[in-house]
């Protein structure tokens, strides 16, 4: 899976956000924020990444259990799919 | 069906104080006409006396150098049709030189477009920001109410603010709202207001975070990378610069005096 072109990700006073810039602003307005797992997440997607890679990002920064963080990198997914930002 | 974005939804607001569209003259081939908005210096070749009478009030005759020309073009025309939908030309021509004088002030000059109200008093300008139909006008009215002469409207719809050596300001514009609320003039900026409706008038300090979403949505977001870095480092210097705040509020007399007295620091 890997972030669509268009998408980018900043940082303004402390808040993450992800707006769409060129072609892609055409089928998305609206504004993303991110906490800081979004961002991890995020950026790991930008390079491209499989859901158990994103899962690793996940265990090897915050102590929580395996199970935990699936079902937060799934709910992650499907948030992103559901406003077609993947390919 | 067409795809109409934030921006579009603010100026469809547009088409409801239609007066005196219609019956407009064009002009053979337009007439270059120089404006000074935001501070900024520019000509435009304007075909529409309706575009030339509503921006009559920015018409600009002094010495300083025009810092670019813009020509409204058919396809630029044609543009905001797609976007707006069926609006008579000449007001067509309006939008597409607001269009392209807030591509330049992103670009070039360190100022936005902010779809705000925006008042004056003693100096100090002060903005408020919601989505259409929320009652930014009628808050307005009620610092008039509240503070008479005191307050004087800089813009009622979309004022330009602009960073200038580190410091905010707001300025007129002549896109005005449907009220036609505005003054040439500019402002220091000191606080920006998010209104909500509300039964009881509440006020507190809103964070950066809600204030940087609320102007991304009412603001003309540029398609450009670059541009987009230079709006979003611009709106971060104005949201950590000056003092935010949301208001619940009725149209009460009361709820202009809270967000006043607050937001002025000054006791009535």
């Amino acid at each position: 899976m890997k972030v669509k072109d268009g998408f980018i990700l900043r940082e303004v006073a402390g808040n993450f956000i992800v707006v769409a810039v060129g072609g892609a602003v055409k089928n998305f307005n609206a504004v993303i924020t991110l906490n800081e797992t979004g961002v991890l997440l995020w950026r790991a997607l930008e390079k491209g990444a499989t859901q158990d890679e994103l899962v690793k990002v996940i265990l090897d920064e915050y102590d929580i259990d395996e199970t935990t963080a699936k079902a937060d990198v799934l709910a992650f997914i499907n948030k992103l799919q559901g406003a077609s930002l993947l390919v | 069906m067409t795809n109409i974005n934030h921006f579009d939804k603010i100026i469809i607001e547009f088409l409801f104080y239609s007066g005196e569209i219609g019956a407009s003259t064009v002009s053979k081939g337009g007439k270059m006409v120089k404006y000074k908005i935001a501070d900024i210096v520019f000509e435009a070749l304007v075909s529409h006396s309706f575009t030339k009478k509503v921006c009559a009030a920015y018409e600009y005759n002094g010495d300083e150098p025009v810092e670019f020309s813009m020509v409204i073009t058919k396809e630029d025309i044609d543009n905001e049709r797609r976007r707006t939908r069926d609006f008579y030309e000449e007001y067509l021509e309006w939008l597409a030189l607001l269009r392209k004088l807030c591509a330049y002030a992103v670009q070039n000059a360190n100022a936005l477009l902010f779809h705000s109200s925006a008042i004056m008093v003693d100096g100090n300008a002060y903005l408020f920001t919601a989505p259409s139909g929320t009652g930014k006008s009628t808050h307005a009215k009620l610092w008039r109410e509240l503070l008479g002469d005191r307050a004087v409207m800089i813009n009622d719809d979309k004022p330009i603010v602009r960073e200038v050596d580190g410091e905010f300001f707001v300025y007129g514009t002549p896109w005005n709202g449907k009220h036609r609320l505005d003054s040439n003039i500019k402002a220091k900026l000191k606080a920006i207001c998010i209104l909500n409706r509300a039964a009881e008038n509440s006020i507190r300090k809103a964070s950066t975070k809600e204030m940087l979403l609320t102007i991304l949505n009412q603001t003309i977001r540029p398609e450009q990378v670059g541009d987009m870095d230079k709006l979003l480092k611009l709106i971060e210097k104005m949201i950590t610069s000056v003092e935010l705040y949301s208001l619940g509020c009725n149209t009460q007399i009361s709820a202009a005096k809270l967000s006043y007295e607050t937001m002025s620091g000054e006791k009535l």
